[in-house]
């Protein structure tokens, strides 16, 4: 398998410097306007300058406290409400309906009224990106522990397990096969909440470069801050791939790759 | 070897029904009036066409069910939770996937409080008396089905139940691993005499390892219709027992019991699929 993804590498790297070519020539040539377009040379030039005078890092480790204290309470509140529904029947009857509703909301729409109710600093970008990870983490959550096999369970009720002793080896193990399954999504959903949070509304970050560089018509700007955020974006989901692999390497391949 | 007269039976049934709700709302009976004790130490395997509710009395002996009627004692005491007595040997595998070999035979000392240390030893000592020494750190995936049910028989023995209650474990096995099983476990027996329950629906398998066939009638309000000694040598080889004298004589008069059973349960089954598709 990796050995035809690298075969495939010369056509990718083709690929990609025939598309920056055609920009930077059509560009440069005044084929197509630079004020819109702007031109990968500006660009790349841009980005070294904030990383070299390092304006760039304040904005970053802002994105990143988000994302990470986003989806830390996010998949948090998913596992403890995912637990308690799927252990509670009546609790999961009343609820349903709303969470339903809850979910279907476009979780966007949610976010001018995070800024007013937390301000404009990274509380509401957390609170947004909250939103977005609840949902993924508790749905994997309660489906993970109701289709817990029984026998699993009545072979550690032999082997003499409380009911808690229940939650700790074979429910919560259970279910955190399916949210680890649901990591890069959730994850992405964090990094997504940060960026259109900060992007709507606040002082610091990848996403609040990227607005005040449209604010301007800086194109370049905008280029350079979505060149880093997908930069970002790589490095954080093989962070994701690394612990995935780490914690399900009890897996089989197969099944892995199903997932994945 | 018979269970020793008068001795308190490791485990009795006494006139146990136990009937299961179906989704129209009517009582399903699955065993009826099911009446029998397993001495000390007695090899009891039981036998009875498929779907005659073997796998519910065992279910009812481990305390995971409650019978619907009837008692059962296991050492003179009634059974009301969970059977501390027993160990249960599932016919599907039930080892934890997220934990390796080792940690799945120290799953049941841990969760008894044995300090961790010991827990690890015992395990390791278990794993290698079935014979999986170097496998402690492989996954159950990364075995074959044969080790995983001796990662199974270890993680039931280890913690020294008094009676171990046994699915059909070996019915998922190609023939050859689970002739070596069933030598295995002859041996593990001879080695501690535990009192065992086995459940199949194999004949020749409930002779080769059992000192008493019980036979089941077909389902449902299945009850006990045969209780057959098997006085054959012991220590015993499954392969070697098969060709003893007494071995034909012994499964001739139950399979002359069985075979009747067998008949009504195929043509009952037949009449279920006919008419709902499927039992």
């Amino acid at each position: 398998m990796s050995k035809g993804r690298y075969r495939l590498l010369p056509y990718q790297t083709g690929l990609l410097v025939t598309l920056v070519g055609a920009w930077q020539v059509t560009t440069q040539r005044g084929w197509v306007d630079p004020f819109f377009f702007s031109t990968p040379s500006a660009i790349g030039t841009r980005v070294a300058e904030w990383f070299v005078q390092g304006s760039i890092y304040r904005h970053l480790w802002t994105t990143t406290l988000e994302t990470v204290l986003a989806f830390l309470t996010g998949a948090g509140l998913g596992v403890v409400f995912g637990f308690a529904f799927a252990r509670s029947p009546i609790l999961s009857g009343i609820f349903d309906p709303y969470l339903k509703i809850a979910n279907a909301l476009p979780r966007v729409v949610l976010a001018p009224i995070f800024t007013l109710w937390f301000g404009l600093g990274i509380l509401s970008k957390v609170a947004f990106g909250v939103t977005l990870v609840f949902f993924i983490v508790f749905f994997n959550t309660y489906q993970g522990i109701r289709e817990v096999e029984t026998g699993l369970l009545n072979n550690a009720r032999m082997l003499g397990a409380t009911e808690r002793d229940l939650v700790r080896h074979v429910l919560l193990p259970s279910a955190m096969v399916w949210i680890l399954s649901s990591l890069h999504t959730s994850v992405g959903l964090a990094l997504v909440g940060a960026v259109v949070g900060e992007y709507l509304g606040s002082g610091r970050g990848l996403g609040y470069i990227i607005a005040q560089a449209e604010g301007t018509f800086d194109t370049t700007g905008v280029f350079a801050g979505m060149t880093v955020l997908a930069a970002f974006t790589l490095v954080v989901d093989l962070l994701v791939t690394l612990v995935e692999r780490r914690l399900l390497a009890w897996k089989p391949a197969a099944a892995h790759a199903e997932r994945a | 070897m018979t269970p020793a007269e008068g001795a308190s039976p490791a485990l009795a049934f006494d006139a146990v029904s136990r009937h299961f709700a179906l989704p129209g709302g009517a009582a399903y009976p699955a065993i009826e009036g099911v009446s029998f004790a397993v001495g000390l130490g007695e090899f009891l395997a039981i036998v009875g066409p498929t779907g005659c509710g073997k796998s519910t009395i065992l279910s009812l002996a481990a305390g995971l069910l409650r019978p619907t009627s009837g008692r059962i004692l296991t050492f003179s005491a009634p059974l009301e939770k969970i059977n501390r007595h027993a160990a249960y040997l599932f016919q599907q595998d039930v080892l934890l996937p997220w934990k390796t070999a080792l940690e799945n035979v120290m799953l049941g000392p841990l969760l008894h409080r044995w300090p961790p240390g010991r827990a690890r030893d015992e395990a390791r000592r278990w794993l290698s008396r079935v014979g999986l020494s170097g496998f402690e750190s492989r996954f159950p995936h990364q075995l074959s089905g044969g080790m995983r049910k001796r990662v199974a028989l270890a993680q039931s023995l280890i913690v020294g139940p008094a009676i171990l209650l046994m699915d059909e474990p070996f019915s998922a096995l190609d023939a050859q691993t689970r002739e070596l099983m069933e030598n295995d476990l002859l041996r593990l027996w001879q080695e501690d005499r535990k009192t065992i329950v086995f459940v199949t629906h194999d004949l020749e398998e409930a002779i080769a390892l059992s000192d008493r066939v019980l036979v089941l009638a077909a389902g449902p309000a299945t009850r006990v219709i045969g209780a057959h000694p098997v006085d054959l040598p012991r220590p015993r080889d499954v392969t070697e027992v098969r060709l003893h004298p007494g071995f034909r004589h012994i499964y001739q008069t139950i399979w002359a019991q069985l075979r009747g059973e067998v008949l009504r349960a195929y043509a009952a089954q037949g009449r279920v699929s006919a008419t709902e598709g499927g039992a």
